[in-house]
């Protein structure tokens, strides 16, 4: 043994980790470089356009006399507020996964290395990627204020500090809940629990933030009354323990050049991040041990009663002649055949029973429908054709992007999945253009419900008329095709049939070009229907017309061809 | 160097894992049979501190894995039926990860290593990226790997799954060397033939308890008649599932 020179576990870990991902990238980079250019770009695109909207809507705001100020402050608090609600959540559930459910964790903890080293490692791993979303989502944002509040240069550099300070926060509290979740909760339980926990936020959130009614009257005459109302449900965000409010002061202070507040808040974060830190790095090897022996040692069938109960009653249905109600719902369409019913059965049961499927699905949705539902307390302001349209196009762009992350995070790596059962559905005398047909026509048929449903009731609460529903709802048919068909028609084309993990399938190269050109064809698709709206102020049939071919023709290339090329490539796929 | 001393497992209501007491000594190679889901992997996990024992301790070349694991996990090797492997890595970097970890000097990581690549037939693959492996050589490099910091205690899970003839044969021969040469061996496979071929004594675990321990000569002779280690395998279990009481029926 050689004890003088004992690189650390951290270090050696780090090292191999450094060296895994930078194969990843060149890997990545050597596959194509079109490609590789093409994400650059959308991810260059997508900076300078975030940028651009925050940067016109603040200036849009700060210029409201004497109120500008104090609504772009208050926009600050909330966005953090939360965004830290959301990191929360995102540490969470990620280091519960990597500390957990990892195959590399089982195997380090049969190695010589300390259960404290372990943690500390998965600690870091996990806090790096469910805070790497946010900071992307934010810095645009932040660049925009800066230039709004003609900072100086000084501003950027604190800023990146007061986030790094920031971001540690939510990760060790999600460290130690998911330690203390591990310990006591079975899988499925967490997961109904999160989606539970997910649910009643949502619906708290929709109660408390819930618009009020106001009246023409009351815009006219008591101007400051009705915006006392509309930022008093918005007050939360401002509650002086939460990192959020620590954070938005420092930004703030430091912008209006108030030093002293935001060394003030400076350590006030480090020091929350030391104590915090110092505990989470000194103190979890016994219980992070004991939970993931407890995970280890929790077959399925611990849990709570009401699962178990269910478990139970599926445990003795041994009856292979019984399919239960979904068979024979699913037999009441007698004309398709029974293949097809088959895998259409086995698919509708894996989503039901991948809670994170639904769940995330449900959230996403959930939070849409909660906007649109609100809508009603605005549109009676809502007089001018104008604005009713905006907000009708803007709905249908925010309930497409919304199909287009479920439909790159669920229906892209479909194949790939399939991939690795291929023995048994691969190899039945359905063929697998069929069983692809079946998925794409399912997850269309779930979107169109989704989707459909959202655009009905966003035309509804905006008081269009059916005409223009029907419009927008045919316009979200076309999407929920394509979008589908291109994530289908990838998924084949780019399969990888290695990865049991639909998020790893999904953040290779095909997933990414997925949503990359889902996001390209949304904002295209919104473009060309916006300025060829036959409610536009000087709308000509013809403008109308040119956009829909247009609309059609992208359609078809972004969703049609790619499907067509993906059943052409199962002709010569080799597994 | 193994020492089980009534291990106990319960996974709610089930004892996967019943009061297992054994001994084995240093250099013994010993292999441990039976029908699956019997308990023969909950016992491993146990053994190399996976996971807690609800009851009872296991002592790994002199030290409880529970009360002092790194000192434990410092002699025990652990190689799963699909074990872990980065990736990205080639072998020669794993093995070199491996080393490091365990704290090798590395000119004795570099001789070592070259040894054992040869041994294991694994010099071809050495600069190659493990995603690219097969199955077989896979287990190699972990088996490879696993032995490089000459481990007093060698615990290793269905290490045949996936090897072809010759490259099993390799396995088994290095696998009896290092026995031969003190190095304890806890062998857990479905496959009779190796147990009977390898191990100087074999136990049966059935229904989470050790029903049967022995040669296989005397696990022949149990029976009292003249029969293959088949038979008197599947007469343990079976008569062992008809004496014990019907498990309560538990949740999948």
């Amino acid at each position: 043994m050689n004890s003088a020179s004992q690189p650390s576990g951290l270090k050696l870990l780090a090292g191999v980790h450094l060296r895994q991902h930078w194969r990843r990238l060149k890997g990545v980079m050597s596959q194509s470089r079109l490609l590789s250019a093409t994400i650059l770009f959308f991810l260059m695109g997508y900076c300078w356009l975030s940028f651009a909207i925050f940067h016109r809507a603040m200036r849009f705001i700060g210029s409201f006399p004497g109120l500008g100020d104090l609504l772009i402050e208050r926009m600050l608090f909330l966005l953090f507020a939360f965004l830290f609600a959301l990191l929360l959540i995102s540490n969470l559930v990620i280091t519960y996964s990597n500390l957990f459910r990892n195959r590399e964790t089982n195997f380090l903890h049969s190695l010589p290395m300390h259960p404290n080293t372990i943690f500390q490692w998965k600690f870091l791993e996990s806090t790096v990627v469910a805070s790497w979303a946010f900071i992307f989502l934010i810095a645009p944002m932040l660049a925009a204020y800066g230039l709004v509040e003609q900072v100086d240069w000084t501003f950027y550099p604190m800023t990146c500090l007061l986030i790094l300070q920031f971001v540690i926060l939510p990760g060790f509290a999600g460290a130690w809940a998911a330690i203390a979740l591990a310990r006591y909760m079975d899988r499925r339980a967490f997961q109904y629990t999160l989606l539970a926990i997910g649910l009643v936020t949502l619906a708290a959130l929709a109660f408390w933030l819930k618009a009020e009614q106001v009246t023409d009257d009351m815009l006219e005459t008591r101007v400051m009354l009705v915006l006392d109302r509309l930022l008093r449900n918005t007050q939360f965000s401002q509650f002086a323990f939460l990192p959020s409010y620590w954070l938005a002061t420092a930004v703030i202070s430091w912008s209006e050049g108030a030093s002293s507040a935001t060394l003030f808040f400076i350590l006030v974060l480090l020091s929350y991040g030391l104590f915090l830190g110092g505990v989470t790095m000194t103190f979890p090897g016994s219980p992070f041990y004991e939970a993931a022996s407890a995970v280890q040692s929790r077959g399925s069938g611990m849990g709570w009663p009401g699962l178990r109960f269910r478990r139970h009653r599926r445990s003795h249905s041994n009856d292979f002649g019984s399919g239960g109600w979904l068979h024979a719902l699913l037999s009441l369409p007698w004309w398709i055949p029974l293949e097809s019913r088959a895998v259409l059965i086995k698919d509708i049961r894996v989503f039901w029973r991948d809670t994170s499927q639904w769940g995330q699905s449900l959230l996403l949705f959930g939070l849409l429908a909660a906007y649109i539902i609100n809508l009603k307390n605005f549109s009676a302001q809502l007089n001018n054709p104008f604005w009713i349209h905006l907000i009708a196009y803007l709905n249908l762009g925010a309930c497409s992007l919304n199909l287009a992350t479920l439909t790159t995070r669920f229906v892209f790596p479909q194949f790939s999945l399939e991939g690795k059962r291929l023995w048994i559905v691969g190899m039945a005398p359905i063929g697998l253009n069929k069983v692809i047909q079946i998925k794409y026509t399912l997850a269309t048929l779930i979107s169109l419900l989704v989707t459909g449903s959202l655009i009905v009731l966003s035309c509804y609460m905006l008081r269009m008329p059916w005409t223009q529903a029907l419009y927008f709802t045919l316009v979200i048919l076309v999407m929920s095709l394509t979008l589908n068909g291109l994530a289908m028609g990838l998924g084949v084309i780019y399969p990888n049939f290695k990865e049991d993990n639909p998020s790893k399938i999904v953040s290779g190269f095909g997933g990414t070009f997925c949503l990359v050109l889902s996001f390209l064809y949304i904002v295209g698709t919104i473009l060309i229907l916006a300025v060829g709206s036959p409610w536009a102020q000087q709308a000509r049939p013809l403008t109308t017309g040119i956009a829909w071919v247009l609309f059609g023709m992208l359609s078809l290339g972004i969703g049609y061809l790619p499907y067509r090329l993906g059943v052409r490539r199962l002709k010569y796929l080799e597994i | 160097m193994i020492e089980l001393r009534g291990l106990v497992k319960t996974f709610g209501d089930l004892r996967a894992v019943d009061g297992i007491d054994l001994t084995i000594g240093q250099g013994e190679f010993f292999a441990v049979l039976g029908p699956n889901a019997a308990g023969k992997t909950t016992t491993i996990k146990m053994m190399v501190g996976l996971i807690k024992p609800t009851e009872g301790s296991a002592v790994v070349a002199g030290y409880d894995i529970q009360q002092s694991p790194l000192d434990a996990r410092k002699r025990l090797a652990y190689v799963p039926d699909f074990p872990f492997l980065y990736d990205k890595l080639t072998p020669l970097e794993f093995m070199q990860f491996t080393g490091q970890l365990f704290n090798i000097d590395p000119d004795k990581v570099r001789h070592q290593g070259a040894e054992l690549a040869r041994r294991f037939h694994l010099d071809a693959f050495l600069n190659k990226s493990i995603e690219g492996l097969s199955h077989g050589t896979r287990q190699r490099v972990a088996i490879a790997s696993a032995l490089l910091h000459d481990p007093e205690v060698f615990v290793i899970d269905e290490p045949m799954v996936g090897l072809d003839p010759q490259h099993a044969r390799i396995v088994k021969d290095i696998l009896k060397e290092r026995s031969g040469q003190g190095m304890t061996v806890f062998l857990s496979t479905h496959q009779l033939s190796v147990a009977e071929e390898l191990a100087d004594r074999i136990g049966i675990i059935h229904q989470g308890r050790l029903v049967a321990v022995g040669t296989a000569r005397e696990l022949r002779d149990q029976s009292g008649r003249d029969e293959a280690l088949e038979s008197s395998f599947l007469r343990l279990t079976t008569e062992s599932t008809e004496s014990s009481e019907p498990e309560p029926t538990q949740p999948a």
